[in-house]
């Protein structure tokens, strides 16, 4: 089971604090030794600030040893740090809890004009803006994301976007977010960082590739438990260049994600599959796993049988990934749908019972299935009880369909072209002062 | 000396002597000449006569065919000796009157030396072909008419008795002559002549004399090893022409130290002598070591010489050191690139202090700087640049360049780099600073390494021999990369300055890079299949890392360019499909390769060339076809891969050939073109077989493969009665039409049968049987898929159904794989059936269109193509992309940019205006990756 298991592979992309939902969602699988998972987290907490977490697991662990002074040390220090932090940062707060602080933090658009109110009416100071980051990044660091996301939300307002710590910022604002499990406020964060990576040339493009990646991987907290999260993932993913190179470049095991999100929402997004399955042949010397290799099986090669096997081993992959724990019975049944309307394309008479075997249900269940789908119009089909076959209707095309098809578009391209040919008439006569060409 | 004037009448050349001394003396000097006589001329002048005239006409041209002569411009020499030839028949009468009909002597000379100019150039049949068409022309007219005039106007017994002395003058001016005992001394040794002329400058040398002994140097070189090619008589006159000046300052220094004291005159004849000796002493050692075919140039510093050499490069008691080396250095090396100055003299000048200083024990900086001088020199040895080196010559660059390589490895402290400057060497203590590129006159070996092997007949032996040399050639730029790389700049450097700069770095890598890059590798096959392990280092490691520094390193865009070429080529050679496809796309370079130079170009054909092979040993047919549809379907495949060029080319000036020829890969390197005509036939009949069997009757039907197509034609034209296949192109062809039948045992066995496999398919992979015939498996299988194809495309309209079992059983293949392709056409439309699961069988629905039918779907077609054209040309009008809108259907090819054709425009077949289904691939995914992966590529 642990072959098609991408947790470290998604892991080595993300922050290190979000590795801890991942890695707790693995013990709770219990596929893994639960000692080696929490030596794991003890190798993720070494030299962070979350010093009591680590103490608790270090006894979990070693319960017949002391707890190292270090780590003792450590701890007064972080919380020396603390008092300091918060001390220094107190006057910060007084100002912005200011009421009329609020209020214009509301109002105004602009950074500046903000920092230039509050300079001149509450003597604040410019420095103070990387004490507010310190703080939001120290609250952060021991754990408390709340106070790290409320401090990185104050931060945002005052700095310009062209601040050393702007991006910075945003990135630790998302991941609170996606901490918290505030998947609306995470959803703006993640367009906002999406925006500034975009739209911000990096000095390399190796650095922009790179924060794409990182975006690319915890944005899939956000996708999995958002609403509508699979077709902004569809899009972002399968539709926007700059991700899709990323992922076919770096991280080709996001197909995966992908590839569930489009049979997830075959209804909505019907051609999001073709594209799907371009990439994934285009990838798949790079990256294989049942999902992916479902889809070629269905898509590219018309193996039914093979889709069927990787249909189960699909689920089981879905039931022990973090992210797609949620989806198996969505996916199934999808991928049920799916390759029964392939089947249908292909053939005239289908045997119930051979059609129970491929979509890997029982005949009874398989039949009452499909009476469901032709009464709800699905499908044109009608059931012959005495054999056991389901009848296709009749597809062939006739020349009168090939003819309204060809010629379908035909009048409505001829319409796009005079309308161009007027807009251009017309923006000439407005160029010369004429009034002819008015729409 | 005088036996001129026995020959001539003595009448005669005393009136020339007495009248015109200087006047004839003019065919021979030029205008540097003039200048000093002039006031010589005042007195001596008198009446112009008639003949007087008469012969300054003459002269003057004369004198212009030896400067056209020089210039090689035959055209103009020949106009010029037509017209000469009706000025001499005008001063006929003259002559006979004044002359008693003796022909004055310059004027034989010049057309005995003429004859001889003309007939070396025919001869010379390198140099003939090089002459533009114009120029062949004249030449041969030239020849001709010059042979007819000779032989009718009695000239031959003239010229005879000019050949018998060629050398005496036209005019005497033995008094001047006599005074110089030396000259007929330095007859035999004329070049030691020349480098000492300049200080020595005893008394009156005048230039006469050393045009004789140049002359006579001249022949001597010819008959020496060393082959000069048709530079012979260029330099022969360019180096009379040089002459004039040295002797012209002698004339002028005579004047000023004829008050010199005789004891010192007599001093420099003594050490002239000497040095004579010595000059003869060497060159009979030379000669022996030439004999003993080692070459070996140290042989010389041993033994008994090298004492006198010393003396004759620094005066005896003077004390050796390192300022008086250099002096020297620069005093030979000054000469360097001056007309005149004997190349093969001044790498015997180099290498005596080569010897001097090691024996002196010169710090490191200074003998590296005589050693880079002396690699200079030994290059600047052969001048046409486009003729390649004496294989022996070379290997004594190699010797010494490794010998300069040894010694910088070994010592450290010498820093070598181009932007040193002269003045800032520092040649008396480490760190020694020494200005010259080490990486520079590597490449500049290979160059010449490559010459060597164009230069030879590639299916000799003396190939194999030269090419044997290769590793030797490639150990050198190990070294020299070694080298480079012990002195990257490291972090605590203070001086980064002289460090190895990152693009030395590269260029010295991409020389690696290219010396393995075409080589197959066997261990990374077998490393793929298990039996080598994993971790041996195989070429493409050693590709990849190189090729990655360059990456990230290389600032200027053509190093890179290269440097992805040779990684993709590399990957394709040995069946890394996916990276090689996954490099092209990301590199774009299919978008801006047209703005490349000519060989890099070349080098993308390569590629490309190379990339659809391995597309096709991957059965990625689709690929492998578009691949090669570019270079395929031009008529100069040759030309565009630089493998030679296919046919004599009218439109092309000398130049322009030349290039091409100078761009020719060695033959080691060509790709073999009857496999890439055959894989690319091939691939064109996978594809088009089916699609024509599926669109028989569609009137909007394009041509995949013009190619193909023609090769179709062209058989079915050529031949009334087909008899079995002989050529490939025939086997293709006959198994084509078996296909179309859906024969698809008879299509295997044109493909693959005896013939084509000695002349095919045993080729790939140099002749590995096992992959071979994988190849083969995968090809037989190839065709049993597009066969049942092509075969339910015909057929469909026969059956009613068709039992998938039958067909699994007619076509060898599983069922399975036939409810696969089946179903694969049933949803792309192309089939109008559907399978009945439970009786195994395909159910037809093809219904015949009525004629009313089919016709209103024509009629549909050509409104939509009426629709497209107009929507074209709105696009036209509004200038936007042409390309864009072209090939309708051909989504693939519209937005893919055409592939270059070298440098060479091969008419406007772009890649584009083909259609196609769905054909694009390149195109297509090429949009889907955008410009980061561009970028990442390189950094991968």
């Amino acid at each position: 089971m642990t072959e098609y298991d991408l947790s470290m592979t998604v892991a080595s992309y993300l922050d290190r604090h979000m590795v801890f939902p991942l890695l707790e969602f693995l013990s709770r699988l219990e596929v893994y030794d639960e000692t080696d998972i929490n030596k794991c987290r003890l190798e993720l907490l070494k030299g962070s600030n979350m010093v009591d977490y680590n103490i608790d697991i270090l006894e979990l662990v070693y319960p017949d040893r002391e707890v190292p002074a270090e780590i003792n040390d450590r701890r007064s220090e972080v919380i020396q740090e603390w008092n300091e932090l918060n001390l220094e940062t107190k006057p910060i707060f007084a100002i912005l809890h200011d009421e009329e602080v609020k209020k214009q933090i509301q109002v105004s658009r602009d950074s500046k004009q903000l920092v230039d109110f509050l300079v001149e009416r509450f003597n604040f100071k410019v420095e103070m803006m990387d004490t507010l980051y310190r703080l939001a990044k120290f609250n952060y660091e021991v754990g408390n994301y709340g106070r790290a996301a409320e401090c990185l939300y104050l931060h945002k307002v005052l700095v310009p976007t062209n601040d050393k710590n702007y991006l910075n910022s945003l990135w630790g604002k998302f991941s609170s977010e996606i901490l918290m499990q505030h998947w609306e406020a995470a959803v703006e964060d993640m367009n906002r960082l999406k925006e500034y990576i975009d739209n911000h040339p990096f000095s390399s493009d190796a650095q922009a590739l790179t924060q794409r990646c990182w975006l690319i991987h915890w944005s899939l907290f956000v996708f999995f438990n958002a609403p509508k999260g699979y077709e902004l993932l569809i899009d972002m993913f399968l539709y926007q260049p700059n991700y899709l190179n990323t992922i076919q470049t770096m991280c080709p095991h996001i197909l995966r994600y992908l590839a569930t999100a489009v049979v997830m929402s075959r209804q909505n997004r019907p051609n999001a599959l073709k594209d799907l399955v371009k990439v994934i042949q285009q990838e798949s010397y790079s990256y294989r796993d049942p999902i992916t290799e479902f889809i070629e099986c269905l898509y590219v090669n018309f193996d039914f049988d093979g889709a069927q096997h990787k249909l189960e081993a699909c689920e089981a992959v879905l039931a022990n990934d973090f992210f797609t724990v949620s989806c198996p019975a969505d996916f199934i049944e999808n991928a049920r749908l799916m390759t029964f309307e392939t089947f249908c394309r292909i053939h005239q008479v289908i045997s119930i019972n051979m059609l129970a075997q491929k979509l890997n249900m029982d005949p009874k269940e398989a039949e009452r299935w499909i009476v469901n789908l032709i009464r709800q119009a699905h499908l044109d089909a009608k059931i012959d009880s005495a054999q056991g076959h389901v009848i296709m209707g009749q597809q062939a095309v006739s020349p009168y369909q090939q003819l309204i098809e060809k010629t379908k578009h035909i009048s409505f391209r001829a319409q796009t072209l005079t309308d161009t040919i007027r807009k251009k008439l017309s923006a000439k006569n407005q160029e010369h002062g004429g009034w002819a060409g008015d729409m | 000396m005088s036996r001129f004037f026995d020959a001539g009448s003595d009448s005669d050349s005393e009136s020339t002597q007495s009248d015109e001394p200087e006047r004839f003396q003019q065919p021979k000097l030029t205008a540097a000449a003039f200048a000093f006589s002039d006031d010589e001329e005042e007195t001596k002048r008198v009446v112009r006569s008639a003949k007087e005239k008469r012969y300054e006409e003459l002269k003057t041209y004369v004198r212009n065919i030896k400067n056209f002569r020089k210039n090689r411009d035959i055209g103009s020499l020949l106009t010029n000796f037509e017209d000469l030839w009706k000025a001499f028949t005008k001063a006929q009468t003259v002559i006979q009157k004044e002359e008693s009909g003796q022909v004055p002597r310059f004027y034989v000379r010049c057309m005995a030396e003429g004859e001889d100019f003309i007939n070396s150039v025919w001869e010379d049949r390198n140099a003939r072909k090089n002459l533009s068409k114009v120029q062949s022309k004249s030449l041969a007219t030239l020849r001709q008419k010059l042979r007819k005039y000779n032989r009718e106007e009695k000239m031959a017994a003239e010229i005879a008795k000019f050949r018998e002395n060629p050398d005496l003058p036209d005019s005497d001016e033995e008094e001047k002559r006599a005074e110089d005992s030396d000259a007929s001394d330095s007859d035999d040794d004329g070049a030691s002549d020349a480098e000492v002329a300049p200080s020595t400058g005893t008394s009156k040398e005048p230039s006469r004399s050393r045009e004789m002994s140049k002359a006579k140097d001249e022949s001597d070189s010819d008959s020496d090893d060393i082959d000069w090619g048709s530079d012979s008589d260029e330099s022969d006159y360019s180096d009379d022409d040089q002459d004039q000046y040295p002797s012209m300052r002698d004339y002028f220094l005579k004047k000023s130290t004829d008050k010199d004291d005789e004891a010192r005159k007599r001093q420099k004849k003594e050490e002239r002598e000497r040095q004579r000796a010595e000059e003869r002493e060497r060159r009979r050692q030379q000669e022996e070591d030439d004999e003993d075919e080692d070459g070996d140039w140290e042989k010389v510093k041993k033994g008994a010489p090298t004492a006198k050499e010393k003396l004759k490069m620094f005066a005896k008691d003077d004390e050796v050191t390192l300022n008086l080396v250099n002096k020297k250095y620069a005093e030979i090396s000054a000469a360097r690139g001056k007309k005149g100055n004997d190349r093969r003299e001044m790498i015997e000048l180099l290498h005596e202090l080569l010897t001097i200083a090691e024996q002196h024990n010169m710090t490191p900086g200074m003998i590296v700087k005589i050693k880079f001088g002396l690699t200079a020199a030994i290059f600047d040895y052969n001048l046409a640049i486009r003729y390649a080196m004496k294989p022996d010559l070379w290997e004594k660059v190699n010797q010494r360049v490794e010998d300069l390589l040894d010694q910088l490895l070994t010592t450290p402290d010498v820093i070598v780099g181009e932007n040193i400057l002269e003045e800032n060497e520092s040649l008396e203590e480490p760190p020694y600073r020494v200005r010259g590129c080490i990486l520079s006159v590597v490449e500049r070996l290979d160059d010449e390494f490559v010459k060597i092997l164009k230069n030879c007949d590639a299916h000799s032996n003396e190939y194999f021999e030269r090419l044997r040399d290769e590793h030797r050639m490639v150990r050198l730029i190990d070294k020299a990369v070694q080298l480079l790389e012990s002195r990257l700049p490291k972090a605590d450097d203070a001086v980064v300055e002289l460090c190895t700069t990152p693009h030395e770095m590269c260029r010295g890598y991409l020389k690696q890079v290219e010396h393995i890059y075409y080589k197959v590798d066997k261990r990374i096959f077998q490393q793929a299949e298990g039996e080598v392990p994993a971790d041996e280092p195989t070429s493409e490691q050693e590709v990849d890392r190189r090729c990655k520094y360059i990456y990230s390193n290389d600032s200027t865009a053509v190093l890179r360019t290269r440097a992805i070429l040779y990684h993709i080529y590399h990957h394709a050679l040995h069946d890394h499909w996916y990276e090689a496809r996954d490099l092209m796309l990301m590199s774009h370079l299919q978008t801006n390769i047209q703005n490349a130079d000519p060989v890099t170009k070349i080098h993308y054909n390569r590629m490309m060339v190379q990339l659809g092979l391995c597309a096709f040993r991957n059965s990625q047919i689709r690929e492998a076809h578009n691949a090669l549809l570019d270079i395929q379907s031009s008529p100069r495949v040759k030309e565009l891969l630089a493998q030679g060029s296919s046919q004599r080319r009218d439109d092309l000036t000398q130049e322009q050939e030349e290039l091409n020829k100078l761009r020719e890969m060695p033959y080691h390197m060509h790709i073999n073109l009857e496999l890439l005509e055959c894989v690319y036939l091939v691939s064109a009949m996978l594809i088009e077989v089916p699609y024509m069997a599926a669109h028989e009757f569609d009137a909007r039907r394009r041509l995949i493969s013009k190619s193909f197509h023609y090769q179709l034609r062209n058989s079915a034209l050529k031949y009334d009665l087909l008899g079995p296949p002989e050529l490939m192109r025939e086997h293709v062809v006959a198994a084509s039409k078996a296909m179309r039948r859906g024969d698809w045992r008879a299509c295997r066995d044109f493909v693959i049968d005896k013939t084509m496999n000695a002349k095919v398919w045993d080729r790939f992979y140099n002749g590995d049987q096992p992959r071979a015939d994988k190849v083969r498996a995968m090809l037989t299988r190839k065709i049993q898929e597009e066969t049942l194809r092509t075969y339910l495309f015909t057929y469909s309209n026969v059956y009613d159904s068709v039992s998938m079992v039958t067909m699994s059983e007619l076509f060898e293949l599983s069922v399975g794989d036939v409810h696969s392709i089946v179903s694969k056409m049933i949803i792309n439309a192309e089939l109008m059936a559907s399978l009945d699961e439970p009786s195994q069988t395909v159910v037809m629905h093809r219904t015949e269109p009525s004629r009313l039918q089919s016709m209103a779907l024509q009629l549909a077609d050509k409104l939509a193509n009426f629709v497209e054209n107009n929507e074209r040309l709105l696009e036209m009008k509004q200038g936007r992309d042409m390309y864009y809108g072209r090939g309708g259907g051909g989504r693939g090819f519209g937005d893919r940019p055409p592939f270059p054709r070298g440098d060479r425009v091969g008419g406007g077949q772009g890649g584009y205006g083909r259609g196609g289904g769905g054909g694009g691939a390149w195109g297509n995914r090429r949009d889907n990756r955008g410009p980061p992966r561009d970028q990442r590529g390189p950094r991968r």
